[in-house]
C-alpha cells in the first residue's frame, strides 16, 4: 500500500510538468483552433539555452538557468509563431501541422548538433532535500517542481482572466471574426499567445531538467507524446482540463509502471487515451458530446 | 632546350600526379543525427585521423605495386534500422571496396540480414558487401552474414573477467542487483544475456533486476526497488543519459551499494558530462584507454579531427590500418571496373585474419568473424576515468 500510495504521490508531482506542457498545446489550441506539435521541443530548447547561463557566469544559481530558460522559451515561441503561423496560410489545416512537426525536428536537430547528443547535467534546486514521514518520503525538488507549476498556472489564469491581453485572447479564441470587428489585433494576440506559451515551456523544460537531473533531446519525443496525450484528457483548449489531467496521467503512468512494469506502462497509458476518445472525446473538461 | 626539359618535367610531374589520384575508398556509416550522434562523429574523426596517417606514410600498396590514397566518406544512418540498409545499398552502389559501421546494434542486426548469409551461395541474393563493424556491440552479430565482421570487444569475456575479479578482490559482496535500460538493443542484451549469467557464474547471488527506458523521465520507482534489494554490487546496463538520471535517484534515495558496475558505453565522456559526481567509483570493462604509446598517438591525432577517443572510436581507427593491411595482403587492384572482386577479395582477406594489431595489443579474430580484444577495467575518478585494473 505504501509503495503505491509513494508512486501515486511521485507520479503526481512530476506529472505538474506534464500538465505545463499540455497547457502550452491547449492554449494554442484555443486561440487558434491549431496544434503546435514543435511545442514540446520548443519547451526542451529553452531548457538548454538556460544552460548558457552557465557558461557567461561561472557557478551561476539555478534560478538564474531557471530565468534563462523562462525567457528564452518566450523567445523560441514568438519565433515558431513567425515561421509556423504568420506566414503560412491557416485556412489549409495540414499547413500548420506540417510546419510544426517540421519545427520539431528541427529544433530537436539543431539540439543535437550543437551538444553532440550528450546529455548534460541540468541544475536542480532542493535536490538534496527530502521530506520523510516514516518509509513515506517526497522528493523537495519535485515539490518545487509542484509548487513552481502551480505558480505558473495561478498567474496563466490571472492574465487570462484579469487583464486586457487575456480578455483580448479570450475574445479571440471564441470568435476571431467578431474580436476583429471590436479592434482586436488578431495577429498580435496570436503571436502574444504564442509568447506566453513559450514563457511556460522554457520553464516546464527547465523543470523537468532539474528534475531529471540531465537534459537530452531524447526528451523531446515521449514529452510531445505526454503533452498530447494531456490536451486530448484534459479536453482540447480547456486549461483546468491540461492541469487535471496533466496530474491524472503523471499519477497513473506510475501505478501502471508500479503493476505491470515499465515495458507495459505506456501500452496502459494510451488505453487510458483510447477509453477517452471512446467515452469522452471531448476530454474531462468539456461538454459531452456524441460519437459514431 | 630549357623548354623541352621544362615541358617533359613537368609530363613526368603531371603523370606523377595522376598516379597519385589513384584512390581506395572506404565508407564508414553510423549515427551522426539523433541522440547517439556523438558515436558518429568520434568514429568519422578516427577514420579520417586513421586515413591521415597511412596517407603520409605513402598510402595503400595496389596489386600491381603502385601506391594508392585511402579516402575516407561517412555517412549518417540516424541509429535507424531502414536508414542503414538504405546507406549500405547506397555504398554499395558507390566504388567503395568496405563499409565500416554502423553505430547501432539494432541497425546492425537488420543491415547484416539484407547480406548475403553464405558465400558463393548461388541461390541467395543477398548483397555481396564487406562490413567491418566499428561499434555496434550486442553479442554475436556477425554470424548473421559472412559478409559481415567486427572489431567489438567480447562483453561475455569482459564481464566474466569483471566479476571473476570482483569475486577475488571482494570476496565479502555476496549480491548484485540489476538496472537495466530495457528498450536499446545493446543495453538489454547486455544485462538479461551477458551481466546477469556471468555475475552468478561467479558466485554472485542475483537479486533482481529494475528496468526503465532510454528517455525515462523519472526513476523513483525503480530506485526503490533497487534500495529494498540493498545488493552490495549495483550493476546497471544503460547508456549515459538514462544511467545518469538512475544515479542521481539513487543519490536522492540515499542508495549507496559498496560497488557499482556500468555498461561497456558507458564510459565515455558523455557520461562524465552528465554525472560525474554520482558516477564516481563506477567500474567499466572497456577496450581502449590512452595507457600505450600507440593508443596516446592514435587519441591525439583523433582530436585534431575533433573527435573523442573510446573503446567505440578507436575500434574504427584500428578497422582502418587492419583494412590496409588486408587490401596490401589480397593484392587489390583499386580499378573501378574490378571493384566487385576486390570487395570479395577483402572478405577474404578479413576471414583469413587469426589475429591482428589494436591500440591495446594483440586481438584474436574468431571463426564467426568476431574479435577477442584485450581490455582493462576503468573506474570514474574525479571527474575522469583512471584504470583501475589490467586482468590481461
Amino acid at each position: 500500500m505504501l509503495d503505491f500510495l509513494q508512486s501515486v504521490c511521485d507520479g503526481v508531482l512530476f506529472g505538474a510538468t506534464y500538465a505545463l506542457i499540455g497547457i502550452g498545446f491547449t492554449l494554442v489550441f484555443g486561440v487558434m483552433h491549431k496544434l503546435n506539435m514543435s511545442y514540446a521541443a520548443a519547451s526542451i530548447g529553452g531548457a538548454y539555452a538556460g544552460l548558457l547561463v552557465l557558461q557567461v557566469v561561472a557557478g551561476a544559481a539555478p534560478w538564474m538557468v531557471f530565468l534563462c530558460a523562462f525567457f528564452a522559451g518566450g523567445l523560441i515561441g514568438y519565433l515558431v509563431y513567425l515561421t509556423c503561423f504568420h506566414f503560412i496560410p491557416l485556412q489549409s489545416p495540414l499547413a500548420t501541422l506540417m510546419s510544426t512537426v517540421g519545427m520539431l525536428l528541427l529544433i530537436d536537430e539543431i539540439v543535437v548538433h550543437v551538444t553532440d547528443g550528450v546529455p548534460q547535467s541540468y541544475p536542480a534546486m532542493f535536490d538534496d532535500v527530502m521530506l520523510r514521514a516514516g518509509e513515506f518520503t517526497v522528493r523537495g525538488d519535485l515539490l518545487l517542481v509542484f509548487g513552481v507549476a502551480v505558480l505558473c498556472m495561478i498567474a496563466l489564469m490571472a492574465l487570462l482572466y484579469r487583464t486586457r491581453l487575456g480578455l483580448a485572447t479570450r475574445a479571440v479564441s471564441q470568435q476571431s471574426v467578431a474580436a476583429q470587428l471590436c479592434g482586436i489585433r488578431v495577429g498580435q494576440v496570436n503571436a502574444m499567445t504564442f509568447v506566453v506559451t513559450g514563457l511556460l515551456g522554457g520553464i516546464a523544460g527547465a523543470l523537468i531538467g532539474a528534475s531529471v537531473g540531465t537534459l537530452s533531446p531524447l526528451l523531446t519525443t515521449p514529452l510531445t507524446v505526454k503533452g498530447l496525450i494531456v490536451t486530448v484528457i484534459g479536453g482540447l483548449g480547456s486549461i483546468p482540463g491540461a492541469i487535471i489531467a496533466g496530474l491524472l496521467v503523471g499519477g497513473f503512468e506510475n501505478v501502471f509502471q508500479q503493476f505491470r512494469g515499465v515495458t507495459e506502462r505506456d501500452l496502459y497509458v494510451m488505453l487510458l487515451l483510447f477509453a477517452f476518445l471512446v467515452f469522452r472525446p471531448d476530454g474531462l473538461f468539456a461538454p459531452r458530446s456524441g460519437h459514431n | 632546350m630549357k623548354k623541352l626539359a621544362l615541358a617533359v618535367a613537368l609530363a613526368f610531374a603531371a603523370s606523377g600526379a595522376f598516379a597519385q589520384e589513384k584512390t581506395i575508398k572506404i565508407t564508414g556509416f553510423g549515427a551522426k543525427t539523433g541522440p547517439v550522434r556523438t558515436f558518429g562523429i568520434n568514429s568519422h574523426a578516427a577514420m579520417n585521423a586513421a586515413a591521415d596517417q597511412i596517407n603520409r606514410s605513402g598510402g595503400v600498396k595496389l596489386a600491381d605495386g603502385s601506391k594508392a590514397k585511402i579516402a575516407v566518406e561517412f555517412l549518417d544512418d540516424g541509429c535507424n534500422a531502414e536508414q542503414g540498409i538504405s546507406v549500405i545499398r547506397r555504398i554499395a552502389g558507390t566504388d567503395a571496396v568496405v563499409a565500416v559501421g554502423p553505430t547501432c546494434s539494432n541497425v546492425a542486426e537488420s543491415l547484416f540480414g539484407i547480406l548475403q548469409k553464405k558465400v558463393d551461395d548461388k541461390g541467395d541474393s543477398g548483397l555481396q558487401f564487406p562490413v567491418f563493424t566499428d561499434v555496434a556491440i550486442k553479442v554475436g552479430l556477425a554470424k548473421i552474414s559472412e559478409w559481415a565482421f567486427r572489431n567489438v570487444p567480447n562483453e561475455e569475456t569482459m564481464y566474466s573477467s569483471v566479476f571473476y575479479w570482483l569475486h577475488s578482490k571482494h570476496p565479502e559482496l555476496k549480491t548484485v542487483y540489476g538496472g537495466v535500460e530495457e528498450d536499446f538493443a545493446h543495453s538489454r542484451a547486455t544485462w538479461h544475456v551477458t551481466m546477469k549469467g556471468r555475475a552468478q557464474a561467479n558466485n554472485f547471488q542475483v537479486l533482481g533486476e529494475s528496468k526503465w527506458l532510454l528517455a525515462d523521465t523519472s526513476f523513483a520507482t525503480q530506485v526503490r526497488e533497487m534500495k529494498k534489494a540493498n545488493a552490495d554490487i549495483v550493476a546497471i546496463s544503460a547508456h549515459p543519459f538514462s544511467l545518469c538520471g538512475a544515479l542521481k535517484e539513487m543519490q536522492r534515495q540515499g542508495v549507496k551499494p559498496k560497488l557499482l558496475v556500468g555498461l561497456t558505453s558507458s564510459s565515455s565522456l558523455e557520461t562524465l558530462q552528465g554525472c560525474a559526481k554520482q558516477a564516481e567509483g563506477i567500474i567499466i570493462p572497456t577496450s581502449f584507454a590512452p595507457v600505450t604509446k600507440e593508443g596516446k598517438a592514435a587519441s591525439e591525432a583523433t582530436a585534431k579531427y575533433k573527435g573523442n577517443a573510446d573503446l567505440h572510436s578507436m575500434a574504427a581507427w584500428e578497422n582502418m590500418f587492419i583494412l590496409k593491411q588486408v587490401i596490401e595482403a589480397e593484392k587489390i587492384s583499386g580499378n573501378k571496373k574490378d571493384v566487385q572482386a576486390d570487395r570479395r577479395k577483402i572478405r577474404d582477406g578479413l576471414a583469413k585474419l587469426k589475429t591482428t594489431q589494436g591500440l591495446m595489443g594483440v586481438t584474436k579474430r574468431t571463426d564467426d568473424r568476431e574479435a577477442d580484444k584485450p581490455y582493462l577495467f576503468v573506474q570514474a575518478k574525479g571527474g575522469q576515468w583512471v584504470v583501475l585494473h589490467n586482468p590481461l
